[in-house]
């Protein structure tokens, strides 16, 4: 007898996705894990902070081979992860001598946390409207008794029946 | 040439304005005479744009340096094709070919319904030829094409170097038609507002257009990143930059639009959220242009700052607040006595689909102003780049990848808890299992393992639909699998052709999670004759070779990359210094494979020592980038390809009106 055949759908389907779940909290876990011990470079730091030579780009990504800024910079953080400075030190010192420009993501504080709350306060507002509508249309009555569409198969199998008739 | 370019313009202008009265005043007197006007008036503004576009191309390609805008954008030495392609390199050409494209485009609409969609139609060609107006004014007053300029230098100044690259040749004409043609469909939108006629003709009338739209930016933004690939020198494709941004937005937001259009086309609801969105659509283009061309935000593909912007932000906001007077005075008559029943159904995930799609292009819309508004409200400049895009769009892509696999296989109404499983599953299994193998292969990011999980999910969703199909059809024609595919597809192209596109998206996905998370990064100087390990290949730098013509001095160096024993490539990677405008440029060599890109880049080089440095990228999966987009544009072919079926059933739905229109209109061209 088949798995499937021994599950009932729901209880299948239920924990199917909570399978899925925890297999990606798992993972999520081991990837923090990795990410703390992941060794310092230059890139990672330099992907956080943005060029000022114009290109409108990141350090990291910085598309001129001689820019008077991101060469420079590179080299120079290169020597502070040599010395033994952290992430956040060497993050924090370009911010103090070029100011919150030179971060290319907003802070987390202050009027910044805008940024990052208003995308999926947003998503969620729309969602809120979409569920209370769906449960007004749910809970109205039904004008009258329809059976409920078939499935897929049924489908298909009037289209290609149709198909079929009309020699196509 | 450039007074006649001139003239022309003035033309065009006259003509638009004429065209609209022609149109309006006609569809409120029902005179076929005034109709049939109006459609030649737009025909000849056209030509006219046309004759203009011809004048400029004339004096970019007989270098004439009279004209300020080839003064500033080409030169002698500067090849053909890029003569050509500088009408589109700079401000006021750039607009000009936006005006050509959409009387082209205005022209066609009303070739298109000259005897279709009569009521809506007139007004439609009349909003299409107020956009026109706005951009022929722009070139007549504001961003003059043909200015003169004096003293007439003896050479041009060339062409920016970095648009000195075949892709630019179709980036931006593909990006403009994406643009430009969602112009149709909010033109009947707003027709079908302006008239009260809000059935689903005006749907039915600029289906094609939309889909001829999103086929257009979606080849836009992939040209586009492909350019940003070759070019730019850095190993990516995408850097989040506003103009960049700006193209996504009405990507993303037409795609919402023709997912939710379904559901009224089948369902009759969604009016309101549908003229929403194909107005949004259409607002993200001209935002986008303004953007481009306000100097409002610092980008790479800025033009200079022109002093147009206070122009398309006036015209933007005009468009909105006069497209949301109409919805609003309108939706009273737009309200749809149909009604979705239950979450599970194929409605509940279309309009949670929109929501994730118009959520990320809010994201996109915020985080691009969001620099204007730190510095509004707080006085204070910051950016907004890549580590804020990625992390607020990289959940928001894996729930869209989740309900694209969810959509098409869930019930229209209502679907129970058998028919899930039944149809869930397989793909389900397939996502774990894929998680899985990822997992033990060594990959640890949740995000990437999340992420081939769905796409092997959406893929199995899109595998169990195709083998229903084939297998229905085999029992019931008997036919061979191949043949029963074959007919599978062309019986039903819009939802088959649909599916290809889908796996379209799910391969670029997989290649950007692939190029994102595993790519490795060597930067290094060696001496000629040395060599440096990037992953599993070596890379031996032969020699530099340095040439020169009367355009260009290049550097070019020699690299032998092999694995193991085995020599795989000879790559060329060198920089180039463009003469006239004094500046280098980089050229890329790209060893592309399914598995992995080996990008190498010439960073830097020292004659006297005999050394160059080189920055290496190896990034896996980014080939499945391309062919990804590859797919989706056959995809889109399939589901625009004309549908015998289709045709019938839409002329049975039109037949009434049809026939009462031809019977009481002249043909065309006739009085």
């Amino acid at each position: 007898m088949t798995l499937r055949a021994r599950l009932r759908p729901v209880q299948f389907l239920v924990w199917a996705v909570l399978t899925a779940c925890a297999l990606i909290l798992v993972e999520y876990s081991y990837s923090r894990q990795a990410s703390a011990g992941e060794r310092l470079t230059v890139a990672r730091i330099t992907e956080g902070l943005t060029c000022q030579c114009g290109c409108g780009l990141t350090v990291s990504n910085c598309n001129h081979p001689t820019c008077g800024f991101a060469v420079p910079l590179r080299d120079d953080i290169d020597k502070m992860i040599a010395k033994g400075m952290s992430a956040d030190q060497i993050t924090a010192f370009y911010r103090r001598k070029y100011g919150e420009k030179i971060l290319s993501a907003p802070t987390t504080e202050g009027f910044n946390l805008l940024a990052w709350i208003m995308p999926f306060a947003a998503i969620i507002a729309g969602g809120g409207l979409i569920a209370l509508r769906l449960g007004r249309w749910r809970t109205a009555p039904v004008q009258e008794a329809e059976q409920i569409v078939p499935l897929f198969d049924d489908d298909l199998r009037r289209r290609l029946e149709s198909d079929l008739k009309d020699g196509l | 040439m450039a007074d006649l370019g001139k003239l022309a313009l003035a033309i065009a202008l006259i003509l638009a304005a004429y065209s609209i009265f022609a149109n309006v005043y006609g569809a409120r007197r029902n005179s076929p005479d005034f109709l049939a006007s109006a459609r030649h008036a737009i025909w000849a503004m056209c030509a006219m744009v046309t004759i203009a576009m011809a004048a400029l191309w004339n004096g970019l390609l007989t270098s004439d340096f009279t004209l300020d805008y080839v003064a500033s954008h080409s030169s002698t030495t500067l090849p053909t094709i890029y003569k050509i392609t500088s009408l589109w390199g700079g401000q006021e050409g750039s607009l000009l070919f936006w005006s050509w494209l959409l009387t082209i485009f205005t022209s066609i609409a009303a070739f298109q319904n000259r005897r279709r969609n009569p009521e809506i139609a007139p007004y439609a060609l009349a909003v299409m030829a107020v956009v026109a107006i706005f951009f022929l004014a722009m070139l007549n007053f504001v961003t003059r094409p043909f200015s003169p300029i004096s003293p007439v230098p003896v050479e041009g100044a060339d062409l920016n170097p970095l648009l000195q690259n075949y892709w630019m040749a179709i980036h931006p004409p593909s990006l403009y038609t994406g643009y430009v043609s969602s112009t149709a469909p909010f033109a009947f939108g707003a027709a079908a507002l302006i008239t009260g006629k809000l059935d689903d003709a005006w749907i039915r009338a600029t289906r094609r257009w939309a889909i001829f739209s999103w086929f257009f930016l979606t080849l836009g933004n992939l040209f586009g990143a492909r350019w940003a690939y070759e070019v730019l020198g850095w190993g990516g494709y995408w850097a989040w930059d506003p103009v960049e941004n700006a193209a996504f937005m009405p990507w993303l937001v037409m795609t919402a639009y023709l997912h939710s259009v379904m559901i009224q086309e089948r369902k009759d609801m969604l009016k309101v959220w549908n003229l929403a969105l194909i107005g949004l659509a259409f607002a993200l283009t001209i935002f986008g242009t303004f953007l481009t061309r306000s100097g409002v935000i610092s980008s790479v593909h800025s033009f200079t700052q022109s002093g147009l912007g206070p122009y398309f932000l006036s015209f933007l906001i005009v468009v909105v607040i006069a497209y949301t007077a109409l919805l609003i005075f309108r939706s009273g008559v737009l309200r749809s006595p149909a009604e979705i029943e239950s979450y599970l159904s194929r409605e509940a995930a279309f309009l949670f689909n929109n929501l994730v799609l118009v959520g990320i292009a809010f994201a996109v819309f915020w985080g691009t102003i969001f620099p204007v508004l730190s510095e509004a409200v707080r006085g204070v400049k910051i950016t907004v780049g890549p580590p804020f895009f990625n992390k607020v769009n990289g959940p928001l892509a894996l729930g869209l990848i989740f309900l694209m696999g969810v959509g098409p296989l869930i019930a229209w109404r209502r679907s129970t808890p058998a028919n899930l499983a039944r149809n869930f599953a397989i793909p389900l299994i397939l996502g774990i299992a894929t998680g899985a193998i990822v997992f033990l292969e060594g990959v640890r990011q949740w995000y990437a393992l999340s992420g081939f999980s769905l796409a092997a999910f959406v893929a199995g969703t899109i595998i169990v639909e195709f083998a229903r199909g084939i297998g229905a059809r085999r029992h019931l024609a008997g036919e061979t699998a191949a043949r029963a595919t074959a007919n599978l597809i062309a019986k039903n192209n819009r939802r088959y052709g649909g599916y290809i596109i889908h796996v379209g998206v799910i391969v670029a996905f997989a290649g950007i999670i692939g190029s994102a998370f595993f790519k490795i990064d060597v930067k290094k100087s060696v001496r000629a004759g040395e060599s440096f390990a990037v992953g599993p290949y070596s890379i031996h730098y032969l020699k530099l070779e340095e040439s020169a013509d009367a355009h260009i001095e290049s550097a070019i160096a020699q690299v032998e990359v092999t694995r193991g024993d085995e020599e795989v490539a000879l790559m060329t990677p060198g920089r180039v210094f463009y003469k006239r405008p004094q500046q280098p440029a980089t050229k890329v060599a790209i060893r592309s494979t399914p598995l992995s890109d080996l990008y190498v880049v010439l960073a830097g080089f020292d004659e006297d020592t005999n050394t160059a440095t080189f920055e290496v990228f190896l990034t896996p999966l980014v080939f499945w980038l391309w062919a990804g987009g590859l797919l989706m544009a056959i995809g889109t072919v399939i589901v625009m390809w004309p549908n015998v079926r289709e045709r019938a059933a839409i002329a049975a739905a039109l037949g009434r009106t049809a026939e009462d229109q031809i019977a009481t209109e002249p043909a065309p061209g006739g009085q």
